[in-house]
């Protein structure tokens, strides 16, 4: 919601914004007051707005042991940040499953290359750490 | 007007795997992309107040677990196949609800067992008999 009036405020002032247009006249005069003087940072984008688009570790770590722990095959008793999917008695399609249920969780998509090589809490939670649309 | 909205995706035509893991690696991407369009399925028949996503991803997932044995990569091919071709359906709205609650939230179980527990009485009947009537499936 923030954002979303900070972008309202900022195309009103826009609108208002009058830049002083100086005639050059003389052609000698080689003075160039480059325009970027009125913006220092650039707001292109939807990342530029957030200081920091990754999400705390903790919390990270916490979400993926929880869609870890409720899936149905799991006893969450055995679940810890460094267990393998393997360990924990999964097979193959139950570990699609479960990186299907941690895309979920974050609201990403994981290309299947990437998924593949997702087969421990350790991995899911370095790649998700590591994912700038992670919410 | 609904054929003018076209979805994007549509079935291909068959795949011939050359190993195994070929054919292992097309049913997981199968399973993935049913995955993937079951939020859209959950809306598109109402499906929230009788399941939850993650229940309907188990559903999906025990479907798949089913045909786990096969090695046959003439039948894995046809598998998936038919798979893409019902996941066509659900998303092509070709399917109607009922069809979905009996197959996936329901199931053989749901329909032909709880007749059994449904307090039918026991009339003495083998266990023979029992099991012929529960069928072959």
């Amino acid at each position: 919601m923030m954002k979303h009036a900070v972008r309202i405020v900022q195309s009103r002032i826009l609108q208002r914004l009058r830049l002083g247009v100086q005639l050059d006249t003389d052609v000698n005069a080689s003075v160039v007051v480059p325009a970027t003087r009125w913006c220092s940072k650039r707001m292109y984008s939807e990342e530029a707005h957030a200081s920091s688009t990754h999400l705390d570790r903790g919390n990270v770590v916490a979400r993926v042991l929880n869609a870890v722990k409720t899936h149905q095959k799991v006893d969450p008793t055995k679940v810890t940040e460094s267990a393998s999917f393997q360990e924990l008695g999964l097979d193959s399609l139950d570990t699609v499953e479960l990186v299907m249920a941690i895309e979920e969780e974050f609201a990403v998509e994981i290309p299947d290359a990437e998924a593949d090589k997702i087969s421990s809490c350790s991995q899911a939670i370095e790649y998700i750490a590591a994912h700038p649309c992670a919410k | 007007m609904a054929g003018l909205i076209k979805n994007l995706r549509v079935t291909k035509t068959g795949s011939s795997s050359r190993t195994l893991e070929e054919a292992h690696r097309r049913s997981m991407d199968l399973f993935r992309e049913a995955c993937r369009a079951l939020p859209d399925i959950m809306d598109r028949y109402n499906l929230q107040e009788v399941t939850t996503l993650s229940e309907l991803r188990s559903k999906i997932a025990a479907e798949f677990r089913k045909h786990s044995k096969v090695t046959n990569l003439k039948v894995v091919d046809m598998l998936v196949f038919k798979g893409q071709e019902e996941l066509q359906y659900c998303i092509d709205h070709s399917k109607q609800r009922h069809h979905l609650l009996g197959q996936y939230i329901i199931g053989k179980e749901g329909l032909a067992g709880d007749i059994h527990k449904l307090g039918e009485t026991d009339h003495g009947e083998s266990e023979f008999l029992k099991s012929f009537y529960r069928g072959n499936s």
